[in-house]
């Protein structure tokens, strides 16, 4: 059975696009076929990571919820991100970023039924090991289906104030979901910060497992959210670190 | 250097042929008017075992040294044995600074303490084997001896193990060449050329007449007496200098460690940066930079420290259940039971 990883944060800007596409693109480059889908169709944004021109996109997530297209025809390959080239595919199915897309699907919105059915059948028709899910940030009702179908639910939070609250919110209503294995992952780390430490407070605090720590990276900035920050900073601690959260909510 | 008992005796008595060879050797070329003593560089060999070997390997070196010397130069094995523990104990003596936790050479104060456990070792040393010529063996006569004996004896070997050892300490790495090292090195190179040229000159102008007139030769070891004396206490002198010169840095430099270890002991600072000169400057302006250091630090720990994750579980509570408790959530938890069940 491929495995669904739905990533989520309580607030905004946790970095959730940028661990989505390094994770599947570390995925893809052990080898593995792995699929992201953009669900954040209020804000969509991963495609930038990819450098995907949305000109080329005719047919996007917004266009199976309607019935315009088949899931499989929204997937757009983007496996030349992955670097070096492996056996692993990697495919992209992002949201429709033209306003009037937007505002249909949020005033009808959608079924999880379709949803469901829509990932099954991408999954069969790809030969997906993964299929990652990125999310729009807080609890509204889409956020919620993405972590009900999920089956492994990773969780991003900074370490300020604000991001601990509605985290733990974030957990406990997943708990309610009963979503069978959610991790936590702590993002833009100052270095000062004891990271082993953190992480230990982090799990204690939220009775959750910490799947890793990611430094607060200078040169993301630099890459400028074009392009895989793993891919190009192969030998960084946030890269290291990702690989380190690849093997344990996979392992 | 830890040596077993057997490897001290053994060092001690190689290096003891060794020094026995070179006494015989020097021996064919005595001192003015000095019917046993001669000019020994190679006193500083007993002194040098001494310490980096171990004192007792020093003194056996010495002392079997002079043995053998002058058993080749025919003054016969035994004669003269207050000078053969002479010998040893100059060889001893400066090997007994590692007791003061000195075993290699890095401070001022501690290249101090070495020069002057050498002038000991040969104070003690000679005056010992003085004491037992007056006690028991009655060759000398005084005060005539002073001047064949006595002053030869000390004045060479001050002046050889004063300029010597340094110079083999350097070589085989047991002095550290530091700021402060190589300062005072500097300084004590200086004095010592300056000194011996004056008392070498003297030497040169008399030297013709020096056999046959009494007078001449007890004026050159008198001048050779100032001039070991100026000696030691122009190295003295340039020790207190020095370390006024080398302390400050010192301090700073101290000072920097502990900022980089983070304890920020800036309090041997205190006295230098009221100083007017360059060292001053630089303890004020290092005090300043570990100020704004610490402060940052300061800082970034306060906020490490605030990293305490504070959850109000009243309102998460409550915000949990204006989510799970509507018809909404209901229903998606149902169906996810479901896709989980199928
Ligand atoms: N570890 C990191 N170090 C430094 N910058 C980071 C790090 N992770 C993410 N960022 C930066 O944070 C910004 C937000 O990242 P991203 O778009 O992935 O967040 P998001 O959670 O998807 O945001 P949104 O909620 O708007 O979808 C980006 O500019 C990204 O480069
Ligand atoms: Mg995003």
């Amino acid at each position: 059975m491929p495995k669904i990883i739905a990533i989520h944060s309580f607030r905004g800007g946790t970095g959730k696009s940028n661990t989505t596409a390094n994770l599947a693109c570390l995925l893809a480059q052990k080898g593995q076929r792995v699929g992201i889908v953009d669900t954040d169709i209020q804000s969509p944004g991963i495609h930038v990571l990819f450098n995907l021109d949305p000109r080329e996109i005719s047919c996007s997530l917004n266009d199976f919820l309607w019935g315009k297209c088949e899931i499989e025809s929204a997937a757009y390959d983007v496996s030349k991100m992955i670097e070096p080239q492996t056996d692993g595919k990697l495919f992209l199915i992002p949201s429709s970023i033209r306003t009037g897309d937007i505002a249909r699907v949020l005033h009808y919105g959608y079924d999880i039924n379709l949803l469901k059915e829509g990932y099954q059948k991408l999954t069969e028709r790809l030969s997906l090991d993964y299929l990652f899910i990125d999310t729009h940030p807080g609890l509204n009702e889409e956020t919620l289906m993405s972590i009900a179908i999920a089956d492994i639910l990773l969780i991003i939070l900074r370490p300020d104030q604000q991001d601990y609250q509605g985290t733990a919110v974030t957990v406990e209503v997943s708990r309610q979901l009963e979503v069978p294995g959610m991790f936590l992952i702590v993002n833009k780390v100052p270095d000062v910060f004891a990271h082993e430490e953190l992480a230990v407070k982090v799990a204690s605090t939220y009775q959750c497992e910490v799947a890793g720590v990611l430094p607060h990276a200078d040169e993301m900035m630099t890459l400028a959210s074009s392009g895989i920050f793993s891919m190009q900073y192969p030998d960084h601690a946030v890269s290291r670190e990702m690989d380190k959260i690849i093997q344990r909510i996979t392992g | 250097m830890k040596l077993s008992a057997a490897k001290i005796i053994l060092i001690g008595c190689g290096l003891g042929i060794v020094y026995g060879l070179l006494n015989g050797f020097s021996n064919a070329f005595l001192l003015p008017s000095a019917p046993i003593i001669s000019l020994r560089p190679q006193i500083a060999l007993p002194m040098i075992v001494g310490i980096i070997g171990h004192p007792l390997a020093g003194f056996i070196t010495g002392f079997t040294g002079n043995i053998i010397g002058d058993g080749i130069s025919g003054f016969g094995f035994w004669k003269f044995w207050n000078w053969h523990i002479a010998n040893g104990l100059m060889g001893l003596i400066p090997g007994l600074i590692r007791y003061r936790g000195i075993t290699r050479i890095a401070t001022v104060r501690e290249f101090g303490i070495l020069q002057v456990s050498i002038i000991l070792a040969c104070g003690i040393g000679v005056g010992f084997a003085v004491v037992m010529d007056v006690l028991f063996l009655h060759f000398m006569i005084f005060p005539s001896s002073l001047h064949a004996w006595i002053l030869p004896a000390f004045l060479t070997d001050v002046v050889n193990g004063f300029v010597l050892v340094p110079v083999a300490l350097v070589l085989t790495g047991a002095i550290l060449i530091t700021l402060e090292t190589r300062t005072i090195m500097m300084i004590t190179a200086l004095l010592i050329i300056a000194v011996l040229a004056t008392a070498g000159s003297i030497t040169w102008a008399v030297l013709d007449d020096l056999v046959s007139h009494q007078a001449m030769v007890r004026n050159f070891y008198i001048a050779a007496i100032v001039s070991v004396l100026l000696l030691v206490i122009g190295f003295l002198a340039s020790i207190v200098f020095v370390r006024k010169m080398t302390d400050p840095l010192t301090k700073i430099t101290r000072a920097a460690e502990s900022v980089e270890k983070g304890s920020y002991d800036l309090e041997t600072l205190d006295g230098i940066s009221g100083r007017n000169d360059e060292l001053g400057r630089l303890a004020r302006v290092f005090e300043q930079m570990a100020g704004k250091v610490l402060e940052r630090e300061k800082k970034l720990q306060k906020q490490v420290e605030e990293l305490q994750i504070k959850i109000d579980r009243e309102k998460q509570i409550a915000d949990v259940a204006e989510i799970v408790e509507t018809e909404y959530f209901r229903s998606l938890k149902e169906k996810a039971r479901k896709f989980r069940a199928s």
